[in-house]
């Protein structure tokens, strides 16, 4: 037996850098994403282009406006007094304030400085220098889907 | 003079002369003589007009010069055929209400378009120093509009688009030599382009941003007057001047004969409001008036200690949460809660425009909770990631050590193996 293996030393070669390299990889697959994990990048996560809201479309009566979620960024869905469904940025575009639905109106609205907007999200009245951006809605059965535009 | 009066009656008789093919002669007939006449100032409008929005609605010369068009010659500049000539400086204004001051008339080419225009300017500077004066420098509708070549505000080339209007008025209002004689400083131009509306007009394209006629009336251009600037500023900023309205200030400010806003804020050199404005520090606009020893110097560093207490905290929270963000824990609900003491912020700064320190901590107060709150949760979620990546090392170090202890051992095994094959041997 000892004879046979003496007489191979090129396999036992072949298996023994086989074998090292074998751990090198393993080692370089274990420590290289420990390394991005505690080292993360300097940019944070990218954030959502979609989201799911937790409100069913009956929720959003007319001429009403909710704040949802969006990443971490606030949106605002408003159902109009006719009954179709937008959703915008709830990012006011004068300093960032988060705008609210008025009903007495019919306009969003930003309490920091009286700004207006219309329900296309158009700057209408107040400091705002420019629209809302304005998000996509999808109603999916009992579900409202708001994705950002192309 | 002579000579130019030869070489327009040598067109007109060439406009007269029967074209090739029985083609018919043109319309207008003014044109034609002027861009044959060799004077290039009274080339000039004809060469301009066809880019006229007057001509674009089927306006020709003789709307505002009077006179015939379709006859050939001087006899078309015949002042019985209603002919005036070039308008003098009062007549500018006449020619022009004729149409613009005629509703009905107006309402065929424009419905939306204003027909005060003439009222208007009669209330300004402007019209009124050149009804009591005749003052040959005062701007007419000319001045701003200028004549064979106007269009209207909405185009971008026009002289009173709103890119453009600040340059109209510094035209005069910027030159020194044109304003000699007169009490106005000439820095208006310079101050306003440097102003926080200038660079959100100039640098931003920020169309709605307000440029000279937005404060001072276009038509109606005169200084906005001590006693009414808030209504000029509060067109867009509404909730401060309702604020200023009722505090302590707008009566005070009365009573000393200074502008509201503009006090504090300046008029054409409006600078990007901060925080160090408040106070009694160096960039302090209060300590114009106030001290430290009196109720209103106390007021102003209250006020600004409450609001800078917020803005530490929140973007103490923002610094936290930015690191838990990116070290990848989940803390989204807590940075969109952070938005709330922004708005809070916001609000409270608008809030010093009441100068009463409760106004001010009744917004800064929520602000405060919820930054400490957004704080919270992101010290902990950076907790949380500490322990993950402790948990991390000892796993690793225990995981190496066994792959460390079964290599030993597996050359301790080989070892052993080659020895007793020697000892067998």
């Amino acid at each position: 037996m000892t004879h046979a293996i003496d007489a191979d030393p090129g396999r036992r070669r072949f298996v023994n850098w086989f074998l090292g390299t074998s751990v090198g990889a393993f080692l370089a697959a274990v420590l290289y994403p420990v390394s991005r994990y505690l080292v993360p990048p300097e940019v944070g996560e990218s954030t959502a282009g979609t989201v799911t809201l937790p409100l069913k479309p009956d929720d959003v009566k007319p001429n009403t406006g909710q704040i949802f979620k969006f990443g971490s960024r606030p949106g605002i869905i408003v159902r109009t007094a006719s009954g179709e469904l937008r959703a915008f940025s709830a990012v006011c575009t004068h300093l960032n304030c988060t705008v609210q639905y008025r009903a007495d109106v019919s306009h969003i609205w930003c309490a920091c400085h009286n700004g207006h907007y219309d329900l296309n999200g158009k700057n209408v009245e107040g400091p705002p220098p420019r629209p809302l951006d304005s998000f996509v809605v999808n109603v999916r059965g009992t579900q409202i889907v708001v994705s950002k535009g192309a | 003079m002579t000579s130019s009066l030869i070489v327009l009656a040598v067109a007109g008789i060439l406009a007269l002369w029967p074209s090739p093919a029985g083609a018919q002669p043109p319309a207008d007939n003014c044109a034609t003589c002027h861009l044959a006449i060799g004077d290039e100032r009274l080339e000039k409008p004809a060469k301009d007009y066809p880019q006229d929005v007057h001509r674009a609605k089927g306006f020709g010369c003789v709307a505002c010069h009077g006179g015939n068009e379709k006859e050939a010659g001087m006899e078309a500049m015949d002042p019985a055929k209603g002919y005036i000539g070039k308008p003098d400086r009062k007549q500018v204004v006449q020619v022009c209400a004729r149409c613009h001051g005629d509703a009905a008339f107006m309402k065929r080419y424009n419905p939306s378009l204003r027909v005060d225009q003439a009222v208007e300017y009669a209330t300004s500077v402007h019209g009124r120093k050149l009804r009591e004066a005749n003052d040959p420098k005062v701007a007419v509708c000319v001045s701003c509009h200028p004549a064979h070549s106007i269009r209207p505000p909405s185009d971008p080339t026009s002289s009173v688009h709103p890119l453009r209007v600040a340059e109209t008025c510094g035209a005069c209002h910027a030159s020194a030599t044109y304003m000699e004689g007169r009490r106005l400083p000439t820095d208006q131009l310079a101050k306003y382009r440097e102003s926080v509306h200038g660079k959100a007009m100039t640098v931003n394209g920020d169309l709605s941003a307000p440029t000279c006629n937005d404060c001072h009336g276009n038509h109606g251009a005169s200084p906005p007057g001590v006693s009414w600037v808030g209504n000029v500023c509060g067109q867009c900023h509404t909730v401060m001047v309702d604020l200023f309205g009722k505090s302590v200030h707008a009566k005070a400010f009365a009573e000393m004969g200074t502008p509201g806003c503009a006090t504090c804020h300046d008029n054409h050199a409006i600078r990007q409001p901060s925080d160090a404005m408040l106070g009694l520090g160096g960039d302090a606009v209060c300590t114009t008036c106030h001290a430290a020893a009196d109720s209103g110097g106390k007021t102003a560093v209250e006020m600004r200690g409450l609001i800078d207490a917020l803005a530490a905290r929140t973007e103490k929270a923002r610094v936290v949460l930015d690191q838990a963000e990116h070290a990848g824990m989940e803390v989204s609900q807590a940075q969109f809660d952070l938005n709330g003491a922004r708005d809070a912020l916001i609000k409270a700064r608008a809030a010093v425009h009441a100068f009463r320190v409760d106004a001010v901590k009744r917004e800064v107060e929520p602000g405060l909770a919820i930054s400490d709150k957004a704080h919270g949760r992101g010290v902990r979620a950076l907790d949380e990631l500490r322990f993950r990546r402790k948990g991390l090392g000892v796993s690793l170090v225990i995981i190496l050590a066994v792959i460390a202890g079964l290599c030993m051992k597996i050359r301790q095994v080989d070892r052993r193996q080659a020895s007793d094959a020697d000892h067998h041997e």
